[in-house]
This record gives C-alpha cells, structure tokens and sequence, in this order.
C-alpha cells in the first residue's frame, strides 16, 4: 500500500501549502486542466493505442527494472486505460499529457517520447513534465500514483524481485527457510 | 453470551472503543460483574477476513477518514492527509501491531525531574512510577503471553534477526535478541504458535498474536456482562448540570443517531479520536472541550522519533520470511545524554512485503536509482530505530477550521515539529544503524524517514496537579470524576518503547479502580 499522499502531492512545485488547501488545490488545477484540455480533441470511448504506448513507456522510465518485460507495463497502464474510458476528464488529462511530452521530445530531438531512443533524454522529459508549471497540472503525479501501485502489486512480478507473497496457507516459514541464511 | 442493552440503561459503562485499551477495560470489567457496551466505529472482521496482502489488508482495517498533518515532521510533507496508521475496526489497531512488548524504564516515568527543563518541550513527569506499574506489566504480560517473561520462552531467530545480531554483535552491542512478543512462541491460551509466516501486520491468521478482537472481547462477551457494537461512530459525549457525563450520542452503518446512557464512560478511541471526540464535545459549561479546564487536551501529542535503515547485501536475506518485528537490540535505549540527547531509542526489526516496500521506500522517487533498490529486494534488512520524543504543547490535535467529516463534524489536524532533541537522537540512530550493517558488509544503506505514526501518545495526559493534563493517575478526568481515557491519550512521556504494554496495564489497573470506586458508590 502507497502511504503516501492519496490526493495529491505540492512539495516540489510547492505553489500551494498542504493539508488545509488541498481541497481547494485540487479543485483549482482541476479547473485549470479542463480549461487547457478543450484545445484537445477527445477521442470518444478511451485513450488510443499510441497513447497508451506512450503510457507504457513512461511507466517503464519512471520505475525502470530490465528483468520485468513490458507485458507487466502495459498491465500496470491498465487502471489509466480504465479510468479514461470512463472519465472524460482523466482521459483528458492524459491525452494532454503526453501531447505535451511528444510537443517537447519533437522540440527536443524531432519525435515523439516513445520513439526518443536515449533513456536520459526521456528522463530530461519526464524532468520537466513533473516540475514545469506549464506543465498539464496533475499528469504526473495521476500516472506515478497509480502506477506505482499497479506495477508493483501484480503477483506475477514478485517471484522476480524474491519475494514469495502469501505464505499461510502454505503453513508459514516455520518449515520452509525462516532461518536457513548462512552466510554470515 | 453477548449482552443486550437498552439504550436507555444508565447503569453501564460506555467504552468508545475497542483495541488494547477499550478492549481489554471491557473484559477486565466483565470478570468483574462490571456491564459495558462498547461502541466501535469499524466493522467486525473476523481472522478468516484477514488475507496475506499488504494493499488488501491496508484498504480493509485503515483509519481512512479524513485527517490533516502540519508542522515540520516528514510525515506532514509525505503523507499529509494520512498522519497515522491506525485501525479501524473491531480489535482496533491491536489488529495490526507488530506485538512488540516492552516495559518503559524507571526513567521515563519522571521525565521532568530526570531531563531537566529543556526549552521548547512541555515535559511532566507521571503521577505513578515503575514500581506502582509494575505489578500490572505483570499482569498484562501474563495475559497477553508476553516470550521472554513469566517464563514464556522466546521466538526463534530468523534470517532478518541472524542479520541485525551479527551486526550488533560485530559493533559491540551486547543486548540483542528476539523480542519480548505478545505472540505465541508456544501454543498457549486456546492459541497456536507463530509459524514464522510474515504477515502480523496484516493480521495474524494464525491467531498467534495477542489483538483484542480474538481474546479479550470473546471473553468480555462470553460473561454475558458486555456488548460490542461496531459501526458505531461515537460524535459526542453529554452531561448533566452538575458536570457529570450522562451518555455517548453516535451514528450506526446506516447513519442514524442513537443516544447511549452511561454511569460511566470511558474514552479509548486512539489520542487523535480521543481528544478530537472531547474537543467535539464542547458546551456552555466546558466551552473549551470536556475535561479541558487545564488547555492540555489534545497538546503534547508524541509520536515517537521514527526512522528506517534498509540495508543492501550482495547475500539474501529474505526479510519477508518470519514474525515481522522479532529483533532487538536495546544497548541504545538506556538514558545517557552524553550522546547529545536525552531518552533513548530501540532498533527493532521492520521488514516490508515487496508491493509496500516498493511502493514507500522513497517517497515520490522515480528512475534508475529507486529502481536499483528494489532491484535488490532479497537481499536487504530493515530495522526501525523508535526512541522517545517529547511532550511540546505545540504538537497537538486540533479541530480542522473549516474541513468536516461525514456527520458534518470538523476532522482532526496533527501538528507536530520535530524538537532538536527528536532530531539529535535520530541522527545518532541512523549513523548506528548504518555502521551497524556496514560492519557485516553492507553495500549500500538506505533512510526511510517516518512513516505515518502508529504509535500516537500523550494528547489527554496524566497529571499530579489538574493544572498540568487532563487525567488523573487512575486516567480519570481531572474534571469529570465518571469520564476515564484508558487509551495511551494518557501517557505523560512517549518513553522509548512501543506504546500497548503500558496501555494494556494501565487499562487493567483503571478496571481495579473503576470497581472499587463503583463499590464504594464514587461512581
């Protein structure tokens, strides 16, 4: 579980004060994305394909591990995905989102984020899209608190890190190497 | 058989409430003959309920209504609309605890006289000493089948403990072992043993572990003398015109009001509930709060000096595997200020499952070098250094100005700044810690600073003279002779252990008061 905050984080734009003005925070970018996102023109029913590769790219710099395939990425996309096909305003806010990092990779190397090949390069996007003020206000922080959460929650990827998951029904670690390290 | 009482019955006790201090004041009344009904505000789980996931478990029993944090401490920048984790649910946070018992040393009872007048704090020492409470550590161990005590043997020693010994041992630390751990080494008490499965912080499935919801309410139950109601969320207390409480007015699941009488009532909703309910309680005679004529309900609010390491081996260590906080090392808990600080602090071991872990290792990190953590999951070891922090009338529970909860009733905000003293010792435990590990070969160390406080203290505390806190040596309020705290809202000082030893003992020794004084017709 993220104990972190489940609203939204100010610290590093720091351009309102905590707790007492999240409401009003929230309520105040929010209006500020859907006013810049009327420039888009929202596909009906959810994000596209290119968007979600996009999406899926990001995921995989914002918490890069070689041993896991994209399968695990696109996976950890999905909660976005589903949002998106149900909410006009995250769909929006995504699809600005990453019109804006293409709009910056182009001005940058002339193509688009997914297609940026060096890993530093596409971190120097992910840089300014976190911490731009004209950045599209909660992208970042939308994809990074739900993806950290979906990524690293799939059972699936444990065994690839060394982690075993549920052990009582397996009657514990009592006979299965609670105390089997001997290398010291 | 549970009881059944009338709302209208004004001869219970109310206990808002139901974790280490509700839940055990219920039974300790009942095998007395004492009635109660217990108004919890989270549902009933039972043991079946509890799953080995960490997300599933977190979003099952958390303490989710809305909060704020302020002030200084990491906690209000990382976690500013979560400033504890706490329970929310029959058993309270019993239900979560990592089962470390240990007893406060005979200097933290009296911390005024010991530590001297140190600005920015608010320090007073307890009216009872270590001798008076001793006699209820007993009893509260006995209870809870403390290992190591009364002749309860200890938990075996697991890989992450193997690691945190040889550390400690390689710096010349001498007093390390498994835990004083309110979880079965041996079957005991209708209980099994711990099989070593890792997740006591998601609730023991087993049973091993000591939590109200399994042992003290059943048994407060089973006396026909006791009546849990859950989702029951208490909103305030009254009072008749001579000051006395008369009865608790809460909200059931459905939301509707119901009004509980009481002969007494006692308060044990965790010391940000606790003073926010007293504080929502307020009237033309106590304008300022129930139990308030001291302006110290809700101020000296400790948390406890917090912090992780986690250490990066090129071995595994498998911290995941085996009773979760097992492990301690105790040499840095004596009171010694030549260390630049005063109190102490334990090291105890705190492993993470990798979905929690992953997700709070550092906090809004991204990129290569967060990544390169996690990369080494199995082969770390955590151990969490908790020491004491001081009483500052400043770190305190207030009512939110403006924000409400979902009875239209203002939420509560946790102020806290850390003291310099609270910083001098957590930069003393993260450098041990760091040389700790690295004696044994660790590559790389990483500090976790706080994480949202489970060990809140000291927003209701005892005091010798009623200008000083809110209660009195029994947890009376100074105030109001038939209103009680019996939650660790009592503490004077935070000490430099975990909170539920003290906070069980002093919950049987206010039962043995509050039946006296009920004998005796002073209640």
């Amino acid at each position: 579980m993220k104990l972190g905050s489940r609203t939204r984080r100010f610290s590093r734009r720091g351009f309102l004060a905590r707790g007492a003005a999240a409401v009003a925070a929230v309520t105040a970018s929010g209006g500020r994305v859907v006013a810049e996102a009327q420039h888009v023109a929202a596909a009906p029913g959810g994000l596209q394909s290119e968007e979600v590769h996009t999406l899926v790219k990001f995921t995989r710099d914002l918490f890069p591990h070689d041993r896991l395939d994209d399968s695990f990425y696109q996976r950890a996309v999905k909660p976005l995905e589903e949002e998106a096909a149900k909410d006009g305003a995250t769909r929006q806010l995504l699809m600005l989102g990453v019109s804006r990092l293409n709009e910056w990779a182009h001005q940058a190397v002339g193509k688009t984020y997914a297609e940026v090949e060096q890993e530093e390069k596409r971190v120097a996007l992910i840089q300014r899209i976190e911490t731009d003020p004209s950045a599209p206000g909660d992208f970042f922080h939308k994809v990074y608190s739900t993806t950290i959460v979906s990524l690293y929650n799939q059972p699936e990827i444990w065994p690839k890190f060394g982690y075993e998951g549920p052990s009582s029904a397996k009657g514990g670690y009592l006979d299965r190497g609670f105390n089997d390290l001997n290398w010291l | 058989m549970p009881a059944k009482f009338d709302l209208n019955d004004s001869s219970v006790v109310v206990i808002i409430g139901s974790g280490a201090g509700g839940g055990t004041l219920a039974n300790e009344l009942a095998q007395k003959g004492i009635s109660s009904v217990v108004l919890e505000a989270g549902k009933r789980l039972e043991i079946t309920d509890f799953q080995n996931d960490e997300d599933a478990m977190f979003g099952l029993f958390t303490w989710l209504d809305p909060r704020t944090a302020s002030g200084s401490w990491y906690v209000a920048q990382t976690s500013p609309d979560l400033p504890a984790w706490i329970c929310k649910l029959v058993g309270g946070t019993t239900v979560h605890w990592g089962a470390c018992a240990l007893r406060f040393q005979e200097h933290e009872f009296k911390t005024q006289t010991r530590y001297g007048s140190l600005t920015g704090a608010n320090l007073l020492d307890w009216p009872l000493d270590l001798k008076e409470i001793e006699p209820y550590y007993d009893r509260a161990e006995l209870k809870m089948g403390v290992t190591g005590t009364h002749g309860i043997p200890r938990l075996p020693v697991s890989n992450h403990g193997k690691v945190l010994f040889a550390g400690a041992k390689k710096v010349g630390y001498t007093q390390f072992m498994t835990t004083n751990m309110a979880i079965n080494s041996v079957p005991r008490d209708g209980r099994a043993s711990c099989q070593q499965a890792g997740f006591c912080i998601q609730g023991c499935t087993f049973a091993a572990k000591w939590s109200t919801l399994y042992t003290e309410i059943p048994r407060a139950e089973a006396t026909g003398k006791t009546e849990v109601r859950p989702e029951s969320q208490v909103l305030h207390i009254e009072h008749d015109n001579s000051g006395k409480v008369t009865g608790a007015v809460y909200a059931d699941r459905t939301g509707a009001i119901h009004r509980q009488k009481a002969r007494v009532i006692a308060v044990a909703g965790n010391a940000i509930e606790t003073p926010r309910l007293l504080l929502n309680s307020s009237s033309s005679m106590f304008p300022g709060g129930l139990a308030n004529s001291s302006g110290q309900l809700g101020k000296n609010y400790m948390r406890h000096m917090t912090s992780t390491v986690f250490a990066i081996f090129d071995k595994p260590v498998h911290m995941y595997r085996g009773t979760a906080q097992s492990g301690i090392v105790m040499d840095e808990a004596r009171f010694d200020t030549r260390r630049g600080f005063v109190g102490g602090y334990q090291m105890e071991l705190l492993p993470q499952g990798l979905p929690s872990f992953s997700q709070n290792i550092v906090p809004n990190a991204w990129g290569r070098d967060r990544a390169s953590i996690i990369d080494n999951y199995v082969n770390i070891a955590g151990v969490w250094l908790i020491g004491e922090d001081l009483a500052r009338d400043t770190n305190r529970v207030t009512l939110h100005p403006s924000r409400k909860d979902q009875y239209g009733l203002p939420i509560p905000n946790v102020h806290s700044d850390d003291h310099p003293n609270d910083l001098a010792m957590q930069r003393h435990a993260l450098g041990q810690a760091d040389a700790l590990y690295q004696s044994i070969g660790a590559k790389r160390t990483v500090h976790r600073l706080p994480f949202p406080s489970t060990h809140n203290m000291g927003t209701a505390r005892m005091s010798q003279n009623p200008r000083d806190g809110v209660v009195n040596r029994w947890g009376q309020a100074h105030d109001i002779k038939n209103l009680f705290v019996s939650d660790g809202s009592q503490f004077t000082s935070s000490g430099g252990e975990n909170p539920t030893l003290t906070i069980v003992a002093l919950a049987i020794r206010q039962a043995d008061y509050i039946a006296d004084q009920m004998s005796h017709a002073a209640l």
